[in-house]
């Protein structure tokens, strides 16, 4: 939802020997070389180059990951390695640390987490229960629970000084008990880790759930949760769904009552921009608890080009508003933060709120931002999807 | 294939919205409400009527505006109902923390002669006047067997700088208590400053001890109001605000001012005065009945109108402060805007329901006599002793469950009494039995006779004004109540 | 009773006016006007009595007379809104107070 790298990055492998296996996943750890104190079956060492091939077949290696463009099947020192995979070259960010989900059967991969992003992020489930009109992951009803096991079993594997980790989808508390038990893990095998949970929240109206959850005892774990407006048919027209709000305010409710972090979340389009002051006064006076309100600049992808003609709006139009807003909640002193708009565009007053959110591998800048003075601190504009922009850009050139 | 539904399948069906409980008051020409926590919106007579009959549907602009400010709900839902109830719990949270403040009484002697000061004056010499060491040992068994985890103390008189000696013995015993108690303390010395010497200011420094005084004005008004032998009480005071701000820092030094008939025509110049010596904000409040203020008849000589005349004037002028860039609070408009613009309870004693005479705050007289509140020691001093709970010889909960204070507290809930129950501003206001005690002989009042009732609801209606007509003075006060 | 000039007469009929809204009025005329309220057959007799140097006094007669009847419309809606909230209250109340709330944590 624009905030983390969603790691659907993924491709096919040229080919593999050796990583059959019944289950739908293979988790595979990427290692820049054979660490013996910390050997395990899941790591795989990344040849670049026919050297150091040489040296992984005389080290006779267990597992090597092969990334390159040249044609590797027919050399004869491939025989001799157990296992393998073989990836081309496009796949060359790959380093030591990384982690790749890998399906033998098609050899299909995708890349789980980067040791070196400051943003990953796991997607738990493509299933949901709601159809947000602006969707970025727009929903499929397939069986995808093989997804949590991968997760389980690449957990142990990442690095244990990871500051953040993030988990999205879909409703990744479509199936609350196997996700809890994920959360368990991350708690033992990442205690330094802090865990961000998007989900619309409503799974959190019961009780069960909600206890559940606080029951990790985890020492670092906040929940993501859109809420659109202050009203309850606007809030459920956006995200589709007949008593979307009423669940989500009381799921809040619930789980600040046991002590949980929570951060709200609004995206900012047609039908949620306008009436931004009234939303966030309502925030303000009636969940003045939270611990962070995040306010987010529309990502014009997924089921936002769809709907783009009800969507769109110029962050020009709703700048003041905009201002406003962040004004009011500051002054009952909750955490702002500003995502995915340019400094541009932003009254001079929510500068201080404004976070360079977009993730750097969809993020890019115009030409005439070269002569603006703001230009390192901004977020830059979306290239994913179909980019829109503001009649507003134009490069900030003397304070 | 995408398939979006249009906003009308999310409007609730007909018949199912519920109204939920609200209150209001005639305001020009429309109506002022607000829902059971109190968050107020302006309706038209025709909005009103349209609002109790639900005859309101999503995207008349109506409905979304009732829904947000918690007057309908869906008769089959449940958050607003949990919010409203989880937003009331929180309001009145400061019940948990039972008698936060302990107000030591250490010495009734003055050199001083205020006509409206509420203590009978005597002269230095007297120290039969002084609070005994054994009464004071006793009075803080009381003070830590309060369930508050955090209590203040403050030091009065007389003047309580006459009795220095008790107060360092008070402070020193005081904090070895807290230390195993798990509790911790502030200090306040409520003193005219006039006998501040250097070992005092350097015992404040290392005791974190909070001093605080009177300053009415500028030296004229000052003067008139607190007659010292050598007529330099203004000279004392401003010289002893910079020298405590010198020793302890400006955030450890607050004055207060009372208002006189005098003052009425001079707010101005009083919060320059405030301005000239650092101050960090000023609290313009009106005179107090009791004492000698009853004996001068001076409470007599300005009504509810006149104050609320003088505060506005005030108020603006210190929001054109503001505007210019110096942070300056006026803090009893502070204190009103937490109540209309947060949820959080207020460690505030003076303005809550239930009251906050003896759950809030014991004062133990320099004999030994406790009673809940300071005003209601002044009372005593005239011979009424309604609030007057029993002696520090006492245990805390005997004294605080009596059957007189809960009484007290109970007859005069704002919850329950008549006028009180159905305003539209109760929810921010609070009980003042001893007030109407005094001026009516009764703890509840009749309210439309009351000025503390007039006065709170043309401070209200004021800062509503001020919330709506100004977006420069709205962010100011916002920012205030959110401190 | 002797009826003044200055006093101010307002009738109700007793089948569509409650009396306690009346009483609820006349409280709050307290300070302003003394009101004595009667019933004669089917109709309630409120006799006005303006206080005299009242500051708060509406001038002249039919001044006290519109305000009263404000106040009592204020009143009669205030009944309404009772009716229509007074469970929902209770149940709000109950939440926030009754036994619902014992299993919530105190922290907040």
């Amino acid at each position: 939802m624009g905030w983390y790298v969603t790691l659907a990055l993924h491709g096919i492998a040229n080919f593999s020997r050796g990583v059959s296996t019944s289950e739908p996943s293979s988790v595979v750890r990427l290692r820049s070389e054979p660490n013996p104190k910390e050997w395990m079956t899941t790591d795989f060492v990344i040849v670049r180059s026919r050297e150091e091939l040489q040296h992984a077949v005389d080290a006779r290696l267990n597992g090597v990951m092969i990334i390159g463009d040249d044609c590797v099947e027919s050399l004869q020192e491939i025989a001799e390695l157990p296992r393998l995979i073989s990836v081309s070259g496009k796949f060359d960010y790959l380093s030591d640390g990384d982690i790749i989900g890998f399906h033998p059967a098609s050899k299909r991969f995708r890349t789980l987490y980067r040791r070196t992003s400051r943003h990953n992020s796991f997607l738990v489930t493509d299933r949901c229960n709601h159809y947000c009109l602006m969707c970025s992951q727009p929903p499929k009803d397939i069986d995808d629970r093989w997804i949590l096991g991968e997760i389980k079993s690449a957990l142990p594997l990442i690095d244990k000084n990871t500051r953040s980790l993030g988990f999205t989808g879909g409703e990744p508390l479509l199936d609350w008990c196997e996700f809890m038990d994920v959360l368990t893990i991350c708690r033992g095998e990442l205690p330094h880790t802090a865990i961000h949970v998007l989900s619309n929240g409503r799974a959190f109206a019961r009780d069960e759930v909600v206890a559940a959850w606080a029951g990790i005892r985890h020492p670092n774990l906040t929940v993501g949760i859109p809420i659109y407006a202050a009203v309850d048919h606007i809030h459920d027209h956006v995200v589709q769904a007949r008593g979307a709000f009423d669940e989500t305010v009381l799921g809040v409710l619930k789980l600040k009552d046991k002590g949980q972090r929570v951060e709200i979340r609004v995206v900012l389009h047609a039908l949620t921009a306008p009436r931004i002051v009234e939303t966030c006064k309502w925030f303000a006076r009636n969940l003045p608890f939270v611990d962070h309100v995040a306010l987010m600049g529309l990502e014009n992808t997924g089921f936002a080009i769809a709907n783009a003609e009800a969507l769109w709006i110029d962050p020009i139009d709703y700048q003041s508003q905009l201002a406003t807003a962040v004004d009011l909640l500051v002054s009952a002193k909750l955490n702002v933060s500003v995502y995915n708009l340019q400094r541009c565009v932003l009254d001079q007053s929510v500068w201080p709120y404004a976070v360079q959110s977009i993730s750097d591998w969809k993020s890019g800048y115009a030409e005439e931002c070269d002569r603006c003075i703001e230009k390192d601190r901004c977020s830059g504009f979306f290239t994913s999807g179909r980019p829109r922009r503001s009649r507003g850009i134009s490069p900030i050139l003397a304070s | 294939m995408a398939r979006f539904q249009p906003v009308e399948a999310f409007h609730p069906a007909e018949d199912t919205l519920q109204l939920l409980p609200f209150r209001f008051e005639r305001a020009e020409g429309h109506y002022l409400v607000s829902n059971m926590v109190g968050d107020f919106v302006r309706l038209s007579s025709d909005e009103l009527t349209r609002i109790l009959d639900l005859r309101v549907r999503p995207g008349d602009g109506l409905y979304e505006k009732a829904y947000a400010a918690h007057l309908i709900s869906g008769a089959d839902q449940n958050a607003q109902r949990q919010l409203l109830a989880f937003r009331l719990r929180s309001r009145l949270a400061f019940l948990r923390e039972t008698t936060p403040l302990h107000i030591f009484v250490v010495t009734l002697r003055c050199e001083h002669s205020c006509p409206y000061c509420q203590v009978s004056r005597q002269s230095t010499d007297r120290s039969r006047f002084d609070m005994s060491k054994e009464t004071a040992r006793r009075a803080l068994d009381i003070a830590f067997e309060s369930p508050a985890r955090r209590i203040k103390i403050e030091f009065q008189g007389g003047e309580p700088l006459l009795n220095f000696a008790l107060i360092s013995t008070i402070v020193s015993a005081a904090k070895a208590r807290a230390a195993t108690a798990d509790k911790k303390v502030d200090f306040v010395i409520a003193s005219n400053l006039a006998l501040l010497d250097d070992a005092i200011l350097a015992f404040c420094k290392a005791n974190d001890v909070l001093l605080s005084t009177s300053l009415d004005g500028p030296a004229d008004l000052h003067n008139k109001n607190r007659p010292r032998p050598g007529g330099n009480s203004y000279e004392l005071a401003t010289k002893g605000i910079r020298r405590a701000q010198a020793v302890l820092g400006p955030e450890r030094v607050g004055a207060l001012m009372t208002t006189t008939e005098a003052s009425l025509d001079r707010v101005e110049d009083i919060v320059d005065e405030y301005l000239r010596l650092n101050l960090d904000g000023i609290f313009l409040r009106p005179l107090s009945p009791y004492g000698f203020a009853v004996k001068t008849k001076a409470f007599r000589k300005y009504d509810a109108t006149d104050w609320l005349t003088f505060y506005e004037r005030g108020l603006k002028y210190i929001l054109e402060i503001n505007r210019c860039g110096r942070h300056f609070p006026e803090f009893y408009a502070t204190l009103i805007l937490k109540r209309m613009l947060t949820d959080r309870p207020l460690g505030y004693v003076d303005l809550r329901s239930p009251a906050g005479i003896g759950l809030g705050a014991l004062v133990y007289n320099y004999d030994g006599k406790v009673f809940a509140s300071d005003e209601g020691r002044m009372l005593a001093e005239m011979g009424d002793k309604t609030f007057e709970l029993g002696h520090v010889t006492d245990s805390y909960r005997s004294l605080v469950l009596s059957d007189k204070l809960i009484e007290l507290i109970g007859s005069s809930l704002t919850q329950c009494a008549p006028e009180c129950a159905d305003c539209v501003f109760e929810t921010h206001c609070g009980a003042d039995p001893v007030y109407h005690h005094a001026t009516q002989a009764d703890p509840i009042g009749i309210k439309p006779l009351s000025e503390f009732c007039a006065r709170q609801k043309g401070v209200m209606r004021l800062l509503l004004r001020l919330l709506e007509s100004s977006p420069q003075d709205a962010a100011i006060l916002r920012r205030w109540g959110g401190m | 009773m002797d009826v003044t000039t200055s006093d101010v007469l307002v009738e109700f009929s007793v089948a569509v006016q409650s009396l306690g809204a009346l009483q609820a009025a006349a409280y709050r005329l307290i300070g302003t006007a003394t009101c004595q309220i009667d019933r004669i057959a089917d109709r309630w007799v409120c006799t006005l009595t303006p206080v005299s140097g009242s500051k708060k006094a509406p001038q002249g007669s039919a001044a006290l007379e519109i305000h009263f009847l404000d106040l009592v419309t204020d009143e009669n809606l205030r009944e309404r809104i009772a009716l229509r909230t007074d469970s929902v209250r209770n149940v709000i109340l109950s939440l926030a107070f009754g036994s619902l709330a014992g299993s919530s944590n105190n922290d907040h």
